[in-house]
């Protein structure tokens, strides 16, 4: 753990954070081939994702902290995808769900992305054609370790020097923004 | 059927007609159903005689279920009459065929793509479009002039 030595109050603030995120990750549903019809079944009474915490798949990127890509994505499609992925709220994560949006699967062709991390930053990719719900559960799981060991002290840390550095630059510009 | 000759290749009911007796034949027909329109792209293939594109039109009567195709030999510079003012589903499939195979339609109302982005160029289907050619997009196209047309015809004011 990277972010534990800033101090007891602020260790412990930390954990505190970063475990409420990990037991409330809302996923953003952005199925567009049978991966999402294995996304549904991850979702329903058989497995049941809110056992990790995930009680609502939201369905506007305002609400949602995970955007789960489950299918397909086209050129067509890359620039819808790209502007949900920038809707979403900080912080957010990527599931890269199925063959098709890791790597554009066997549609090596004129009209497939290959790849989602071409036009996004993904966090966790699963294999599979369609991957079942035990991967995603897995992928989940990954997620949360992950989100562990993220730190909202550092965090907060970078984007208060940022605004420091802003103020800054405008007080020596008299005012004027760049 | 004067103006058709029957396909010896085909299977079942295939008849081949110039493209300036189209919509004559067609209309002679009066089947009631256009099923499908296909392109097809005969570039390199061995034994082929004729021209390079061909359009088949699947036609179905209902009355009597009698299923007849229709093909159309084509060369790249030559264009092909709409059958969209006859059944208005073929604007749509048309469209298509133009989008995928750069085969032209005469006096189409909206001969736009439907299925590749806007800033494709080339056709992808055509047999020598390279097969792993990728084209990005940074924009979606605005559907509006579609949709206000809809909406006014469908009794709405647009502001």
């Amino acid at each position: 753990m990277q972010n534990r030595n800033s101090g007891f109050f602020a260790g412990k603030l930390d954990e505190l954070v970063s475990w409420g995120r990990l037991h409330s990750l809302w996923p953003f549903p952005y199925g567009t081939a049978c991966c999402a019809i294995e996304f549904m079944s991850t979702e329903s009474a058989r497995y049941d994702l809110s056992r990790l915490g995930s009680e609502f798949v939201r369905f506007t990127p305002r609400q949602a902290d995970v955007l789960a890509v489950s299918g397909t994505i086209t050129f067509k499609q890359a620039p819808i995808l790209k502007r949900i992925y920038e809707q979403m709220m900080e912080p957010k994560w990527v599931i890269s769900m199925g063959a098709c949006a890791c790597s554009g699967g066997f549609y090596d062709c004129y009209c497939t992305v290959p790849g989602i991390d071409r036009i996004i930053p993904v966090d966790i990719y699963i294999g599979g054609c369609p991957s079942r719900p035990e991967a995603f559960f897995d992928a989940m799981l990954d997620l949360q370790a992950k989100i562990k060991n993220q730190s909202y002290m550092e965090e907060r840390k970078k984007k208060l020097k940022e605004q420091f550095e802003n103020i800054k630059n405008w007080r020596k510009n008299d005012g004027q923004c760049d | 059927m004067d103006n058709a000759i029957k396909d010896e290749l085909a299977v079942d009911e295939c008849w081949i007609v110039e493209r300036e007796k189209l919509v004559e034949v067609v209309k002679s027909l009066g089947y009631d159903v256009l099923i499908d329109v296909v392109g097809v792209d005969y570039l390199g293939m061995e034994n082929h005689k004729g021209k390079r594109f061909a359009v088949i039109y699947c036609l179905k009567n209902t009355k009597n279920m009698a299923r007849v195709r229709i093909k159309v030999q084509v060369e790249e510079q030559e264009k092909i009459p709409t059958l969209s003012k006859i059944y208005p589903i073929a604007n749509w499939q048309e469209r298509e065929v133009w989008d995928q195979f750069g085969i032209v339609f005469d006096e189409h109302p909206n001969l736009k793509r439907l299925l590749n982005h806007v800033d494709f160029e080339g056709h992808p289907l055509r047999k020598d479009y390279p097969a792993k050619k990728r084209q990005w997009l940074s924009e979606n196209d605005q559907m509006q002039d579609q949709l206000e047309k809809r909406l006014e015809t469908l009794g709405y004011r647009v502001l």
